[in-house]
């Protein structure tokens, strides 16, 4: 089976990041391989281990996104094209689906992954987005990929819970990080992704118009949650502090 | 007149209240803007749900009803929302954001050609278009993003909007629907469903979320007495629906389920951004956990430093007492 | 061995950077493994680097608006305590705002992260653009040894040879006593520990509060009531919009008079001094570190064996002798020497003791080891109970007496010092201590 994998290169939620009159403010070097791509990245591996066939990467993104590819490929993936942006661009959900439908309009491929959502934004929508516009059967948040007959079986977490789809190759999936754990590149998958092809690829040679990348959403301005006022902590003997604590939801907070 | 139309989910036979929530934000808006609340509903049994509906003060209800709805499916769910909305034509269509929202709204957004923001925290009516507040970054932090557009899709996540009922007397619209066979672009095999009875977690007053902490049987039964005391629904942190030691739909957090109930008690719980982006709107956080530096006490309301073995029983004794 | 390296590096803080670069830049082959997330995750320094050796590794470094580093020293300031006073050397020279810079604060998470991408633009521009690597997220478990001789090292189940290994491990030297080099139990007495804030301000509000202006900095140093009784001093450095607060505590002085870093740290913090210099800062993070006090008694058996070298604070170059810590750019120097070495040892083509004892020999000649072995005694000095204590509440009597202006007679100021001696001290105790300070300083 051939598997493209969609990856992002997103900042490290992690990171100390700080709002400065409406503007987010993060260290440009902490970005990192969107969590969910991983375990898109690391699904395909295994299904390959298993049925054969071969895993490329696709991810659009500044230069410095080659760092989030080689990731990809340390990981096991066979070969990476890279979808140059300069960064500055304000491009949404809706954007990358639509770079990444052209791209994928003339390739063969059985299987395309993508992230069931960014880990930054927690968008959720450029992986029905590319099914929508080349026509894929697809289904959302998988918790479980197998292949049966050349068809894909998908086991989807559902509002209540889980439903298993079949469907028809090629199609389209987006990934849980509930799926897996993805594995940490050892060494020597790090030094063999040095060697692995990075096809680049320019926006303007995929016969898109610019003008249709232009995002609809915009950001406008960061701002700081509501803060929670901090609690009060209840320290020591077991029995007591329970039961203070179990008469103060009834007394004070009046929530029992 | 604009319309704003409002998609009712419906789970397990119910009305999603989350739905609710949202058609009771989207009418006061209408009514605000002076634009026609509408709503549609897309079930096996859609036209059952209109009188629930039109207490919240939707003027028109499109009902869909099709006996392939039975379950969720993306293809004919994803061609019923098509054909409703070529017709209404609204210029704001919300969504509650549950899984199947998610399932279908990217693919609605590039169907229509329409904008689309997705899990919103609220979200009002502005010039040409919407303006919504969005958590992110695990959220740490929250954005202002605007979508301008004739059409802009948004969806809603679970307690950002209370209830607020407004009678209307709703005209029904049905909907002709039917799909064939060879139109189903995929194939349902089977459906694994959360035992029965659980509180639908979104809805419920009050949460028992059981974290890493919780180790053996005996946890989890102190877990599920804390839960049948207060009537509460369970929750679990990923380490325990990963491990397989709770149902993967109780999962709260980033990649798993978004709450905002009255009472939420985390026991065990580490409290990692991604968990506390899925409950941190509770209204009472109360955590338990033995290392007094555990991030979870940052946003607990109460806070007890303790083994949860030890601190379970006394408590759920107590409650026992208070609750009479 | 075809995919044999030349060298691997064990360890990415500034020891193995510095010795990364030398050996990007002098076409050998490399791996370098640092056991973070990235280069820089893990470390904690004050921290001030100081020398201008990173102008050697990343000429003309300034001309990088947003490069690794926060701000140039051009104010330096000493400042003893006590409880309610605090009696400043202050020193602000224009001299210090040439290029090179004689020192810069750095946050290490950005610095070494900088760094380490400055080493890669390094590999891609020599021969082995394709085989030198710098891994992250991998920590080395073992150096493999072969007859006493360093062949390469194992991680988990993978093992990667090489020609020779640099040691730039950092303080908790485990590799270093796996090899030899260092006895197994380093006592507690030579062991510090490092805590820092960092605090966040307004960039214009920290600027104005600390005189800075453009990118110039300030570092000040604390001895006395600031460690409230415990061995060691405090710091607070100038960042881009945050200041880097902190201290570095004995450990066995700690754990004898119990006392928790943290709550020495909020001690600290209510100084009227300090609490001033940070009012309506936030603290955005807290980390810790151990630090060895820099004291040659606990130095390596030696500096190489054979295929091995010793860099930076693995090696325990460290000096913390109360007028700066400085750890870093011995690292950097030791990082850059030892690569310069492995070069040397690559044209003869002997990795043995024979060849690499020149690192030695170059580390002897160089200002590192010449500081470390010159101010011994100052070290030793510092950590008395006079430096620590009687000093500070000696010298702010005496500021106090001296600045104070009341509505009666002012005594001579000798009378003034000479009363706050025998408060706080003896002139007996000071001579002793003037005599060996003149020796040591
Ligand atoms: C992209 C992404 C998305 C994620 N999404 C989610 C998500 O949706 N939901 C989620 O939960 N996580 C999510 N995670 C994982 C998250 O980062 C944490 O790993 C997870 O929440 C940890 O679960 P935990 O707190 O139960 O376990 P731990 O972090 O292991 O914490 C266990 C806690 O239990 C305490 N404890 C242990 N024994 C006892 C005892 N006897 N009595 C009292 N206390 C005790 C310990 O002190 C500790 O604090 C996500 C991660 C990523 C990267
Ligand atoms: C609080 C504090 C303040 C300080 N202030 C200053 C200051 O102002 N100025 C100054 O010059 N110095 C200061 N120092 C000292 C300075 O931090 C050290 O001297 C310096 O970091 C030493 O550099 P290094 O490269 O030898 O070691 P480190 O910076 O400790 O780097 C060692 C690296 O090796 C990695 N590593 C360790 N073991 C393995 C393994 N098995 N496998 C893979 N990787 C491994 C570690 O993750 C780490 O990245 C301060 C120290 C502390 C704690
Ligand atoms: N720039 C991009 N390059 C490659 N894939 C992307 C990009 N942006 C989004 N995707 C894919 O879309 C998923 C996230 O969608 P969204 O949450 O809408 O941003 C990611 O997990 C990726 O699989």
């Amino acid at each position: 089976m051939k598997f493209y994998i969609c990856i992002k290169m997103v900042p490290d939620v992690y990171a100390p990041l700080q709002i400065k009159e409406g503007e987010l403010i993060m260290d440009a070097d902490r970005m990192v391989l969107n969590a969910y791509d991983a375990s898109a990245v690391e699904e395909a591996l295994v299904l390959k281990e298993k049925h054969g066939g071969e895993v490329e990467v696709v991810c659009i993104g500044p230069a410095k996104a080659s760092e989030t590819i080689r990731k990809a490929l340390a990981m096991g993936a066979d070969k990476a094209t890279h979808i140059l942006a300069t960064g500055d661009e304000e491009y949404d959900s809706a954007s990358y689906a639509k770079i990444l439908s052209a791209f994928f309009k003339d390739k063969e491929y059985d299987v395309i992954g993508l992230g069931k959502q960014s880990q930054d934004t927690d968008s959720g929508l450029t992986g029905s987005m590319v099914a929508e516009h080349l026509s894929l059967p697809y289904t959302t948040n998988a918790v479980g990929l197998e292949v049966e007959n050349g068809n894909l079986v998908v086991k989807r977490q559902g509002d209540s819970g889980q439903e298993m789809i079949e469907l028809p190759t090629p199609c389209a999936v987006t990934c849980s990080n509930d799926m897996n754990d993805p594995r940490i590149p050892n060494l020597k998958g790090i030094m063999a992704s040095k060697r692995k092809p990075i096809d680049q690829v320019e926006i303007s040679s995929l016969g898109i118009d610019e003008t249709e990348l232009q995002a609809d959403t915009k950001v406008t301005s960061y701002e700081e949650k509501p803060a929670r006022q901090a609690g009060k902590k209840y320290e020591g003997e077991a029995e007591e502090v329970a039961r203070e604590v179990a008469q103060l939801l009834d007394t004070e907070a009046n929530v029992l | 007149m604009s319309t704003i139309l409002t998609y009712i989910a419906i789970s397990d036979g119910k009305l999603k209240r989350s739905s609710l929530e949202v058609l009771s934000h989207c009418k006061s808006l209408a009514d605000a803007s002076g634009a026609s609340c509408e709503a549609v509903v897309i079930d096996a049994n859609a036209s059952s749900f209109v009188d629930g509906i039109q207490k919240y003060g939707a003027s028109k209800v499109h009902v869909v009803e099709d006996p392939i709805f039975k379950n969720h499916m993306n293809t004919p769910l994803l061609k019923a929302l098509s054909k409703v909305m070529a017709s209404v034509n609204p210029s704001v269509f919300a969504f509650a954001s549950t899984e199947g929202t998610k399932d279908v709204l990217g693919a609605l957004a590039a169907n229509q050609n329409a904008a689309v923001i997705a899990d919103v925290a609220s979200f009002e009516l502005i010039d040409g278009g919407v303006k919504a507040k969005r958590p992110v970054m695990a959220a740490k932090i929250m954005n202002n993003t605007e979508a301008k557009s004739e059409k802009v899709l948004v969806s809603v996540r679970s307690g950002s909007y209370d209830l607020n009922e407004s009678l209307e007397s709703a005209e029904v619209v049905n909907v002709d629907f039917s799909m064939d066979d060879s139109e189903m672009k995929s194939t349902l095999r089977e459906i694994i469903s959360a035992s029965g009875d659980t509180i639908d977690l979104n809805e419920a007053e009050a949460i028992v979320a059981a974290g890493r902490g919780v180790k053996d049987e005996e946890g989890k039964a102190l877990i599920s007495e804390l839960a049948s005391v207060l009537k509460a629904g369970i929750g679990a942190s990923r380490a325990l629906t990963e491990s397989g030691v709770y149902d993967p739909s109780l999962q709260i957090g980033q990649t798993g389920k978004v709450v905002s109930p009255q009472l939420y008690i985390a026991v065990g719980i580490s409290g990692a951004i991604q968990h506390v982006a899925g409950m941190a709107n509770s209204k009472v956080i109360v955590a338990i956990n033995k290392d007094p530096d555990a991030p979870i006490f940052e946003v607990a309301d109460y806070g007890i430093v303790g083994d949860l073995y030890k601190v379970l029983p006394p408590f759920i004794e107590e409650i026992k007492k208070i609750k009479g | 061995m075809e995919d044999k390296f030349d060298c691997i590096v064990i360890g990415g803080g500034v020891a193995g950077l510095a010795a990364a670069m030398t050996l990007a830049r002098n076409n050998m082959k490399f791996l370098l493994i640092e056991k973070g997330e990235f280069p820089g995750s893990k470390n904690v320094s004050g921290g001030v680097l100081w020398g201008s050796d990173l102008n050697k590794l990343v000429p003309n470094y300034w001309e990088e608006e947003d490069g690794g580093w926060d701000r140039f020293i051009n104010h330096r300031r000493l400042t003893f305590m006590d409880e309610q006073s605090s009696f400043s050397l202050d020193f602000k020279s224009s001299h210090f705002n040439e290029k090179p810079y004689t020192g810069v604060v750095v946050l290490r998470s950005k610095f070494d992260n900088w760094l380490a991408g400055k080493v890669q633009e390094a590999i891609d521009a020599s021969d082995f653009a394709m085989d030198s690597f710098i891994a992250t997220d991998i920590k080395v478990d073992e150096v493999i040894m072969e007859n006493d001789k360093a062949v390469g090292i194992r991680t988990g189940e993978d093992e990667f040879f090489a020609d020779s290994v640099i040691i730039a491990e950092g303080v908790n030297n485990l590799l270093t006593r796996q090899v030899g080099l260092q006895d197994k139990y380093v006592p507690a007495d030579h062991m510090l520990t490092g805590i820092k804030e960092i605090i966040r301000f307004d960039q214009k509000v920290l600027e104005d509060r600390f005189q800075l202006n453009g990118l110039s900095g300030m570092s000040n140093e604390f001895v006395g009531w600031a460690t409230n009784g415990i061995e060691g001093g405090g710091f607070l450095y100038t960042n881009r919009d945050t200041i880097s607060l902190g201290l570095v505590l004995g450990l066995k002085d700690l754990r004898e008079k119990k006392q928790k870093p943290y709550d020495v740290l909020n001690h600290f913090k209510q100084h009227p001094t300090i609490a001033d210099a940070i009012k309506g800062g936030e603290v955005v993070e807290y980390s810790a570190h151990v630090v060895s006090s820099g004291d040659s008694r606990v130095m390596p058996k030696e500096l190489y064996k054979d295929g091995i070298l010793l860099v930076g604070e693995a090696a325990n170059l460290l000096m913390n002798a109360g007028k700066a810590i400085q750890g870093m750019d011995y690292a950097m120097r030791s990082g850059i020497l030892a690569a310069e070495t492995i070069v040397e040892a690559k044209a003869k083509n002997d990795y043995t003791s024979a060849t690499l004892k020149e690192y030695r020999k170059k580390m002897d000649d160089s200002y590192v080891m010449k500081d470390i072995k010159g101010f011994q005694d100052a070290v030793h000095l510092l950590h008395t109970d006079v430096m620590q204590n009687k000093v500070p509440n000696l010298v702010c009597d005496f500021g106090r007496q001296f600045f104070s202006i009341k509505n009666e007679p002012t005594p001579k100021s000798e009378k003034m010092l000479l009363g706050a001696i025998k408060r706080h001290s003896s002139l007996w105790e000071l001579a002793k201590l003037g005599f060996k300070a003149r020796k040591s300083l």
